[in-house]
């Protein structure tokens, strides 16, 4: 027990022995004003928060007016505690205030160093310096979970991402995208399509992202910059987007005209245009055709070797319609394959009778009548 | 003055007008109008008692709907189409049976013949006087169901249609043509009318009630056994069909079913396939016409042929006053 009472003497001494010391090299008025962060670098339209202790080491109380003096005009400050605009402050003796001090660093501000000071009454000064740099990348933050993604040149690229404004104030954001040409960036922050978004304090955002690639579109790995940028922030990532190749191609004649006339027996010329519209080389496109019984369909060139994506191919198809078919429309199916894709095409073909029996059918009336004819001349007119 | 003139230099005229004259205040005229008239009610009732159910349809002869009126039936009554089939040969007979026996029965055609006139004159003015007033009666009915069905309908028949219209009733003329060319023939052979009438209405009666009769006699007879290949029923349905066609009714019924239907593409039986591939869709009027063609040939051959010997008969004839 007397070991501990002396133990604590000596903690006493000693802890009251280095208070004096402190108010000793402190300060020389005994009051003084406290901060831990003097200097704080931050980008233009920030807000600067700051806790401003207020120590009286004086026995007495004091009762000062406080003041932010030298701060640049165009900024705003102010002082709070408990809810409430402080000019003036009184602390006890051995005792100290906090105040809170917010300062709002307009967007209208050139970069660099500003000083000013804190000061309660002429009995204590604290200089705090804000360096304002330019907008800093790390106020804002733009990320996704999934960044690349792959389908055809047809599928939809959804991308969901997340956006963090971490600064201390709302901000409004400029969404921006800088696909490559011919693909669409779809960008809906809320599920609805818009430009720009606002984002609250610290807060977050969820923008989608649909990319449509072009349906020519060439397989391959694909990036696509998107880009939230606010008056005093800015963010960016960078999608991937990985198209496969697909094989896809169009079958039609060149003026889209699918019918033609024919008498029977005849044979016509058709001229047929295959393109490939997909994204990979097709090869060894084959013709052939379905065709009503006893016609014949012939190609000047029944395959294809290959062909490149966008290109397209003229071939020639001569259609024989049968000397015994009934007239009115027939169709014959034409189609071009490859391993990968097919394409058919629907021909309507009216067929016609041919003239000779017409003609026919007229010499045996103009026979008959010329007979007639004859009678009256041999009989009649004598 | 001058039509007159030319009817003065022309004999021939006057001898037709004087005909149609005749004819049209004779009592046989107001019941060919008045059998006309119900022709074209009865028809009329028949076609536009259920039409909406006509043209619910889906069938390839939508588009063409008009034409309906004329071949469409309720079931009560015969179509336009099936009286004119009867109408045709029954007026075409009552015309011509009693053209040239009843002016020698008469003795008005020796008086005639004294006359400074060609002798054919008499003959070929009885036809072209008959089948004028055939024809307008003809067209006249034609007319009349489109006229009541525009009425009725109120839609007015396409391009299309009054042309099919047209061709139809110039192949009801040539058809109505055959069978008056035939009775006159009649009348030139027999000297009784009776005889010639009743000669007249057998021939009819024969092909519209007899003829396929013996024809599926016939048929019955030469039918192969019941499992041969679709090609040679199909030959033997042709074979059918072509005597069939010794029938003039059976011509006339081919051309305007063809006609009035646009979606008939073949008349003969076919062969499954000869269908692939074929899309049911009407198809344009010339080549309903081609289709047919034939078909009016034979008509027009068989009128001309009845024509020329009756003309021969005629002209060989010696004519006496009684």
């Amino acid at each position: 027990m007397k070991s501990l009472h002396s133990y604590c003497k000596i903690l006493i001494v000693s802890i009251l022995f280095f208070n004096v010391q402190q108010n000793i090299f402190a300060n020389d008025g005994k009051t003084e004003i406290f901060t831990p962060y003097t200097k704080v670098s931050v980008s233009p339209g920030s807000t600067v928060n700051y806790s401003l202790d207020i120590i009286n080491n004086n026995e007495q109380t004091i009762n000062e007016n406080i003041n932010i003096s030298n701060i640049p005009r165009s900024w705003n400050y102010t002082l709070t505690a408990s809810g409430m605009n402080i000019n003036k402050v009184a602390v006890l003796g051995s005792k100290k205030q906090t105040l809170k001090l917010k300062i709002d660093v307009p967007y209208r501000v050139k970069k660099g160093s500003y000083t000013f000071y804190a000061k309660l009454g002429s009995i204590a000064s604290l200089p705090l310096t804000i360096n304002v740099t330019t907008a800093g990348s790390n106020e804002s933050e733009l990320t996704c979970d999934q960044k690349n993604m792959e389908g055809t040149s047809k599928s939809n690229f959804s991308f969901n991402a997340v956006l963090k404004n971490k600064t201390a104030t709302k901000q409004q954001y400029a969404l921006m995208a800088s696909p490559p040409r011919g693909w669409s960036v779809t960008i809906k922050p809320n599920h609805k399509q818009a430009t720009s978004t606002e984002v609250d304090a610290n807060g977050t955002k969820n923008i989608n992202y649909t990319i449509k690639a072009p349906s020519n579109v060439k397989a391959g790995t694909y990036k696509i910059p998107v880009k939230a940028v606010s008056g005093s922030t800015s963010a960016e990532m960078e999608l991937e987007v990985v198209i496969t190749g697909t094989y896809e191609m169009s079958f039609s004649t060149p003026t889209g005209l699918l019918s033609a006339k024919i008498t029977a027996g005849d044979d016509k010329k058709v001229e047929l245009v295959v393109k490939n519209t997909g994204s990979t080389k097709l090869e060894n496109i084959e013709l052939s055709a379905s065709k009503p019984k006893n016609w014949e369909v012939s190609f000047d060139n029944k395959k294809i070797e290959s062909l490149e994506p966008g290109k397209t191919s003229t071939v020639y198809a001569t259609i024989k319609a049968d000397k015994k078919a009934i007239p009115g429309d027939y169709v014959t199916k034409i189609t071009a394959k490859t391993s990968e894709a097919n394409q058919n095409l629907s021909f309507r073909i009216m067929v016609k009778t041919p003239m000779l029996m017409g003609w026919l059918g007229i010499l045996i009336i103009l026979a008959s009548i010329g007979g007639i004819a004859f009678l009256i001349k041999k009989f009649g007119r004598r | 003055m001058i039509s007159i003139a030319t009817k003065q230099t022309n004999p021939f005229g006057v001898i037709v007008s004087k005909e149609i004259s005749d004819t049209v205040k004779s009592w046989k005229f107001i019941i060919m109008v008045a059998l006309v008239l119900l022709t074209c009610m009865g028809s009329l009732y028949a076609a536009l008692d259920d039409f909406s159910a006509a043209i619910k349809g889906g069938s390839a002869d939508d588009d063409f709907f008009f034409l309906k009126l004329y071949t469409h039936s309720n079931g009560t009554l015969p179509s336009f189409l099936v009286f004119i089939s009867f109408l045709g040969p029954l007026l075409g007979i009552s015309m011509g049976f009693d053209s040239i026996n009843t002016e020698q029965n008469k003795g008005t055609l020796s008086r005639l013949l004294a006359q400074p006139i060609y002798r054919d004159y008499i003959l070929n003015a009885k036809f072209l006087a008959a089948l004028t007033i055939l024809s307008y009666l003809f067209i006249g009915l034609s007319l009349l169901v489109l006229g009541f069905g525009l009425i009725f309908i109120g839609i007015p028949p396409t391009t299309d249609e009054l042309m099919r219209i047209i061709i139809f009733s110039i192949v009801n003329i040539i058809y109505v043509g055959f069978w008056l060319n035939l009775s006159i023939l009649f009348s030139v052979k027999f000297r009784q009318a009776a005889t010639s009438a009743l000669a007249g209405i057998s021939v009819w009666l024969f092909f519209t009630i007899f003829y396929s009769m013996i024809v599926n006699l016939i048929a019955k007879g030469l039918a192969p056994v019941r499992f041969i290949s679709e090609n040679q029923m199909v030959s033997f349905q042709r074979f059918v069909q072509n005597l069939m066609r010794f029938n003039p009714g059976q011509l006339f019924n081919d051309v305007t079913t063809t006609l009035l239907r646009p979606s008939v593409r073949s008349l003969g039986p076919l062969t499954t396939e000869q269908t692939i591939g074929a899309i049911p869709n009407p198809l344009p009027l010339g080549q309903s016409l081609m289709l047919v063609w034939p078909q009016v040939v034979a008509l027009i051959g068989g009128t001309l042929l009845f024509f020329a010997i009756a003309y021969t008969m005629f002209m060989r004839r010696e004519i006496r006053s009684r």
